[in-house]
């Protein structure tokens, strides 16, 4: 028989909730078994309470996981009833977290250079990513996207792991680039291609799929996150497929980190 | 330890109690073993699977509708031979521990059921029942149902009846429900599984596309268990082959209005997406009922409705 997900309903405390760019929120709980069991780029599976109607969990990555404080870091957009729910819960406020899910980034062996290219709310699972590579003094290049400047997120944080050089780009032109952070992204593979191991990309799946289209080009291993509707996130219910090479596979278990060569964009 | 026997005999498989898993909300069963012991539940029904792999449907496949869900997964499975090379040694040893294990069976026309339920029949020899999910596009049927017409589905039960001499069961579309209960009765059906989901639609009025990758998906959740309960009443008194209830049970309470209206057993489908161990808190819960209504055993209540 394959093997299980390591997944357990684990209880969590609501411990932080506020917003921090528009319709973005970082909430911040204390599930501290959860917390040290966590790898980066793998999800966790919210229950918000507060709604009879809506049953499903909310599968969410998050920012940080920190072992020793028991805490999970997790931003998220509002972008429907159940987002919307989850943004008003209190500190103190008590739920479920049922978790780990999936598996997460591999960060190649002997990695010398890495380029981290995160849109919109994709930044959490990458600036997760920046953390361990800065732990492992594994240098990187982080390009970020936003729809407008006031949707911006991670910028600080990016810095605060380890002074990546940082390009931003924006859909309005309101901050940084006018335009896609797919272009910088596309320029900085052409020019010093050479110079990395690894390009990690979450983010719209148009946006993945021409950073992993670039990185083909340049000869360098790229691993992107992907999202999809998601109903059990333990390999039960088929819902999450993702079709690759090899055919429809689980975001919830293969995922949500792929191979981006194995992805059918 | 509660003083109310749970043993129910459903189409002639004993059952330790009457809970069940409703095909594609449980795996395989193994998926389900780190949460809770899976062995405390009567039975599971499995995915269900056809003679060859099924790739299933292209993304979205999912969406959340008020009270339930709304899937498009279009039957992904691995095929029989790769179920039982996947699942196969986890299920018999569940078997072993006296929980029933049910084999859904997939096909787009008459002949693809045969040949599924024929390796059914040779590679599964711990399986206790098989289930013919009827409620896939069939080709023989222009692309509709086979279990939507009292035709169509006889003629699967026809031809499956020689195959097996286990119990067959027939997990029935919503629709046509006493007719087509009768007629596979009269072809030897032992059990029926009362309801699959519900076709529905949701559409994104933005972008003016289905919400999944079909324009309709099936619909399951609490939303249709009201619907579920009036149609297992109903098939219980067209026919007199025992049913096993399934439509958005979250609790002990909506087990025990599918045991009133004429169920066997009673199946648990969505609400263990979001608690995994679902299926045995309303086990616990259906006992507590059961022991509230002063009865001693479980079955002195199957079809106790009062009308």
């Amino acid at each position: 028989m394959p093997t299980p997900s390591p997944a357990r309903v684990h209880e969590c405390t609501v411990v932080k909730n506020e917003p921090i760019a528009q319709d973005i929120f970082a909430l911040r709980i204390g599930s501290p078994e959860l917390a040290r069991m966590l790898e980066p780029g793998q999800f966790v599976d919210i229950a918000v309470p507060g709604n009879a109607m809506s049953l499903l969990r909310i599968p969410l990555s998050f920012a940080e996981a920190d072992a020793e404080a028991g805490t999970i870091d997790i931003w998220y957009a509002v972008v429907g009833d159940g987002t919307e729910r989850l943004s008003r819960m209190e500190p103190g406020a008590t739920t479920t977290v049922l978790g780990p899910g999936g598996h997460g980034w591999t960060i190649p062996e002997g990695c010398r250079r890495a380029l981290l290219v995160a849109g919109g709310i994709g930044v959490p699972p990458i600036l997760c990513l920046a953390r361990e590579l800065a732990r492992r003094n594994i240098p990187y290049t982080v390009c970020i996207g936003a729809a407008s400047a006031d949707r911006l997120v991670g910028e600080a944080e990016f810095e605060a792991a380890g002074s990546p050089v940082i390009s931003i780009a924006t859909d309005d032109g309101s901050a940084g680039y006018h335009g896609f952070c797919t272009a910088a992204a596309e320029q900085v593979l052409e020019v010093e291609g050479g110079e990395f191991d690894y390009v990690a990309t979450c983010g719209p799946e148009p946006m993945m799929a021409k950073v992993a289209a670039a990185a083909e080009r340049a000869g360098v291993t790229c691993e992107a996150s992907l999202e999809r509707m998601m109903s059990c996130g333990f390999g039960a219910c088929a819902t999450c497929a993702v079709e690759t090479k090899s055919g429809m596979k689980g975001a919830c278990m293969c995922g949500p980190v792929f191979d981006a060569k194995e992805v059918v964009w | 330890m509660s003083s109310v026997s749970m043993a129910v005999d459903f189409a002639g498989i004993q059952l330790k109690n009457p809970i069940n898993t409703a095909s594609g909300t449980f795996g395989f069963g193994w998926q389900f073993q780190n949460f809770f012991d899976v062995s405390r539940l009567g039975a599971i029904t499995t995915k269900g699977c056809a003679a060859e792999p099924w790739p299933g449907n292209p993304k979205p496949r999912m969406t959340e509708v008020r009270g339930g869900m709304m899937n498009s997964v279009g039957l992904q499975n691995p095929g029989v031979r790769g179920m039982v090379a996947e699942s196969g040694e986890f299920l018999a040893d569940l078997a072993s521990k006296g929980t029933a294990v049910i084999c859904q069976v997939a096909g787009h026309s008459t002949a693809e059921y045969v040949v599924a339920l024929e390796l059914f029949e040779e590679l599964c020899p711990w399986a206790a029942a098989f289930e013919l999910n009827v409620s896939c596009p069939n080709i023989d049927q222009g692309g509709a149902a086979a279990g939507s017409t009292p035709e169509g589905a006889a003629e699967v039960m026809r031809a499956c009846r020689p195959i097996t001499k286990r119990p067959l069961l027939v997990k029935m579309a919503p629709v046509r429900l006493p007719e087509i209960a009768r007629a596979l009765e009269a072809e030897g059906a032992d059990g029926l599984t009362v309801i699959n989901s519900i076709p529905g639609m949701a559409i994104d009025v933005h972008t003016r596309r289905s919400k999944v990758s079909k324009p309709t998906g099936g619909l399951s959740g609490p939303l249709l268990h009201p619907i579920a309960v009036r149609m297992v009443w109903e098939v219980a008194q067209a026919v007199d082959i025992p049913i096993c209830g399934v439509g958005g049970v979250t609790s002990g309470e909506d087990a025990a209005e599918f045991i009133l209206a004429g169920a066997s057993a009673v199946s648990v489908g969505m609400a263990s997406f979001p608690e995994p161990d679902a299926a045995v808190r309303i086990l616990g819960e259906l006992e507590a009922w059961a022991e509230s209504q002063g009865v001693r055993d479980i079955n002195e209540l199957i079809g106790a409705f009062e009308c």
